[in-house]
């Protein structure tokens, strides 16, 4: 029998480690594949480009890969625990450091070209299931599933990279450290060294602030913190966490009659905790992504139809000037069925400011008249007063006007006056349609007169049936290309637009159907990632309690052997379970459902968005039934195991 | 009076006959009175520890009886058995088999823990056990920051704080050197003089058997002969070499 039978040997009664590591290897190949073969379908890298959902997806793509690098590493190092016991063996028996390395290239090789093989497999077939089955149920027929080399190439090299780094790591391990700490390294808990109530309440302070902090100043600074608070937020949750355990437990302690009851479970947790801190950590993380993005998403999905209409006050809004867009009654109603028209001329005027070095200021200028009927609003103004008429949502409402303005009109400067101040969302998303300044009609026409501006006819018009103008709405966009491009440029260079942009057409049909595809395709491709995660932090959780099984299992014999009854083992084991499935899906929903608040102060609160309570209502509540099969899954795997 | 009794147990491996079989214990009939201290000896393979897992209910008998304070052991099953076990009985073991998740004190009191007893009463048996065995100063301790012999004495205390009728130790010297095996066996001189606890323990060491007041011998599953204490320890030594001699087993050259 050579050495090599005899290490061949080994591995086969130990075939059991080998699979798991295999598996674990092959649900990495897969995940990167999943996801690749949606971040890199053609349909959704178009939309990615066009609809700007790129920020959407790399967010989950950047968390995907941290907890794929987090999973291959881990399940590397528990395959590597109990191999290296084996190693100091061999070492002793006079195996040299470089067979060592040798056999343990050997092993990682075949099994990471088997994972990868098998991954591939396995995430096409799943994601070809996923993409029939998701886009049945959300009803988007446009996204065609397809395999390309970009697809395998990337999944392969990134699940490489991470992968030998792990096998490098241990490499350096095994060639450097003594036999002795080889051969007990299965023996070593991993234990936090840095042990403090005061680090902890550090962390917790910085959590809790981080957390305020971007309550109190989202909504002024737009987000702009928002990484750097999410990752102070979750340094402090990390610290907290792991400091949380040993704290609470020598609390505990302090009260005996507490603490001895419970001595089996707490002392165990603290024990697995301490070992557990950064899984149950970004199990959190994940958790909360997940539910943070599905709720968001599905919201954005839901209000499509909303936001489409709210966005859109009239179904289809244009600028019109003599060459650009300008259609006669008659043929515009011959191809839509317009119910009611409103023809608002808006001045465009820039005055260049004298006292302000060499600036400009452009004013939109409106009659009261036209004005008033938009608004459908009695307002009157004196000659020299004004109007300040901002087209908005009041919440998204953030531009300071002055409250008075100067304007040379021939040989006078003429002084105007803010008489009235009003924020409506009155006309469609077009260019040029923010932000108005309303003279009554006599210094309307005098301006328009004598001053060098531009008048742009604004079109607004409410056809039959909105949601059936589809076709209409496309015909009317390829009559007005037609004309604008047979017609001399309107040379409007001191309009800060492109001409495409200021004489595009806005309406509410259009906006529906792309508010639908965007968010559809972005809701598909979150669902998707977020079955990816779901399954991640199972196995992950489920590869942490099984991976020790053994030693469970050994102390459990020891207990039945002084008395414990199998009642007694189901309590306990139910206990550590629970707390290890459900503490960070705890965690991660709080943590979802407070940043879902913190965003809902930029849109008026959580409470004046009950649809977005709902939806993260639903998609926790889905997401908690899911966990606990999956936590009475591993409960009854795990006391089959224990108990026989 | 008698605390435990056996009848004609018989423990077969590997199915009830056939060829693969094998027997274990061939007709054991044993019984020992409250307040003994009694050690099961014999060579590898005779059948100690099939005994001392059958006596304590950790393993049934294929046929026969064992009753432990009048109660049939043989016939309790699942949670029944293990309840009986932690009021009843007491173990120690050859590993010590302490969770290390634990400290000593919390070990000792694990049994009470699971009896849900008060935790005034858990610490006054921790402390007077924790003094009777001189290992008060590491209470507090993990089991790997202490000595073997630290180890086993916690494991001691542990089978002793549900004031058990009859202590079981499968080779308590096993893992010690020759000094804590002393330490140890005086221990279990204590318990059975101080405490009237019943001892029974199943060892190969010659020098730990010799603190016992009876040594039972058993060769193949079945038992061969017994000698009671007269004189003084070495005097008992002395004869249970010459009994182990007779036994075919082999002596140790002193």
């Amino acid at each position: 029998m050579t050495f090599n039978q005899v290490v061949w040997k080994m591995a086969k009664a130990d075939y059991k480690k080998y699979i798991f590591y295999f598996l674990c290897n092959s649900f990495a190949v897969m995940f990167f594949f999943m996801f690749s073969t949606v971040y890199f379908n053609s349909r959704i890298e178009q939309a990615k480009k066009l609809e700007g959902i790129q920020d959407a997806l790399s967010i989950p793509g950047a968390a995907l890969i941290i907890f794929t690098i987090f999973f291959i590493s881990y399940a590397h190092n528990v395959f590597m625990k109990k191999r290296r016991s084996e190693f100091g063996l061999f070492l002793s028996l006079g195996m040299s450091p470089r067979d060592i390395s040798k056999l343990l290239v050997i092993e990682n090789g075949i099994i990471g070209m088997a994972s990868i093989l098998s991954g591939l497999l396995a995430g096409a077939v799943f994601s070809r299931l996923s993409f029939m089955l998701l886009m049945s149920s959300i009803n988007l027929q446009d996204i065609p599933f397809h395999l390309s080399g970009k697809m395998f190439l990337y999944s392969i090299g990134a699940f490489l990279a991470v992968f030998l780094l792990a096998v490098g790591k241990s490499l350096i391990f095994t060639l450097r450290s003594s036999m002795i700490l080889v051969m007990k390294s299965n023996r070593f808990a991993e234990t936090i060294k840095m042990r403090s109530p005061l680090l902890g309440a550090f962390g917790l302070l910085l959590m809790v602030g981080s957390i305020l902090t971007l309550y109190f100043t989202y909504e002024e600074s737009s987000g702009a913190f928002l990484p750097l608070w999410t990752m102070a937020m979750f340094l402090g949750l990390y610290i907290a966490f792991s400091q949380a355990s040993s704290f609470l437990i020598r609390l505990a302690k302090k009260f005996p009659g507490y603490y001895f009851h419970r001595l089996l479970f707490l002392s165990s947790l603290e024990y697995k905790f301490k070992q557990m801190t950064s899984i149950i950590m970004l199990v959190a993380v994940m958790i909360m992504i997940t539910i943070f993005y599905s709720t968001l998403l599905l919201t954005f999905y839901k209000a499509s139809e909303k936001d489409a209409v709210k966005n859109n006050p009239f179904d289809v809004a244009y600028y019109q000037i003599e060459t650009k867009n300008n259609l006669s009654e008659a043929e515009l109603n011959k191809i839509l069925q317009t119910k009611d028209q409103l023809e608002i001329p808006i001045f465009y005027y820039l005055e260049k400011q004298i006292l302000a070095g060499n600036g400009y200021h452009s004013y939109n200028f409106m009659s009261l008249r036209n004005f008033n009927e938009l608004t459908k609003q009695e307002k009157s103004l004196e000659n020299q007063e004004f109007l300040f008429f901002l087209n908005s949502e009041p919440e998204y409402a953030h531009t300071e006007f002055s409250e008075t303005f100067r304007i040379s009109m021939g040989n006078d400067e003429v002084t105007f006056e803010m008489k009235d101040y009003v924020v409506e969302r009155r006309i469609n998303l077009l260019p040029n349609s923010y932000e108005f300044v309303v003279v009554n009609d006599e210094v309307f026409d005098k301006m328009t007169n004598s001053l060098d501006g531009h008048v742009l006819t604004l079109n607004l018009l409410n056809v039959e049936d909105w949601k059936n103008s589809e076709g209409a709405v496309g015909e009317l966009v390829k009559k007005f290309e037609a004309m604008n491009q047979a017609a001399p440029p309107a040379n409007f260079s001191d309009l800060p637009y492109i001409e495409e942009e200021l004489f595009r057409v806005a309406s509410k049909v259009a906006d529906f159907h792309l508010n639908k595809t965007t968010s559809g395709i972005m809701f598909y491709v979150t669902t998707f990632l977020s079955i990816l995660f779901f399954m991640g932090t199972f196995i992950l959780l489920y590869l942490n309690l099984f991976s020790e099984v053994d030693t469970e299992k050994a102390k459990y014999k020891n207990l039945y052997k002084i008395g414990m009854t199998s009642k007694e083992v189901k309590k306990n084991v139910t206990r550590e379970i629970m707390t290890i499935f459900f503490v960070p899906t705890v965690i991660g929903t709080l943590l979802a459902f407070i940043y879902l608040v913190i965003l809902s102060t930029d849109v008026g609160g959580i409470m004046n968005n009950p649809d977005i309570l709902m939806h993260f209502l639903l998609i926790a509540g889905i997401y908690l039934a899911i966990q606990l099969g999956s936590y009475f899954y591993a409960r009854k795997k795990m006391l089959i195991q224990l108990l026989g | 009076m008698v605390i435990m009794e056996t009848e004609n147990i018989v423990k077969v491996y590997g199915g009830a006959s056939g060829e693969g079989s094998t027997k274990a214990l061939d007709g054991v009939s044993l019984s020992v009175n409250e307040g003994e201290f009694v050690a099961i000896m014999g060579p590898s393979g005779s059948g100690k520890t099939t005994l001392l897992n059958v006596l304590s209910g950790i393993d049934q008998p294929s046929s026969g009886s064992v009753s432990i304070s009048g109660q049939e052991i043989s016939e309790m099953t699942g949670d029944a058995l293990a309840l009986f076990r932690r009021r009843q009985l007491g173990f120690v073991f050859q590993e010590f088999n302490l969770l290390d998740s634990l400290t000593a004190k919390e070990n000792i009191i694990l049994p009470m823990v699971l009896e849900k007893k008060s935790t005034a009463e858990m610490e006054e048996k921790v402390q007077g056990l924790g003094e009777l065995f001189e290992i008060d100063s590491i209470l507090d301790k993990y089991p790997y920051n202490i000595s073997g012999g630290q180890q086993q004495r916690t494991a001691v205390s542990r089978a002793l704080v549900n004031e058990p009728a009859i202590v079981f130790a499968d080779e308590p010297t096993g893992n010690l050197d020759s000094k804590s095996s002393a330490v140890i066996m005086e221990c279990f001189e204590k318990i059975v003089n101080e405490l009237g606890t019943t001892v029974l323990l199943v060892t190969h060491d010659v020098f730990a058997a010799s603190y016992c007041q009876k040594v039972v011998f058993i060769k193949d599953g079945q038992i061969h002969s017994s000698i009671v204490k007269k004189g003084s320890r070495k005097e008992f030594l002395n004869s249970i070499m010459d009994h182990l001699a007779v036994l075919g087993g082999r002596t140790h050259d002193i």
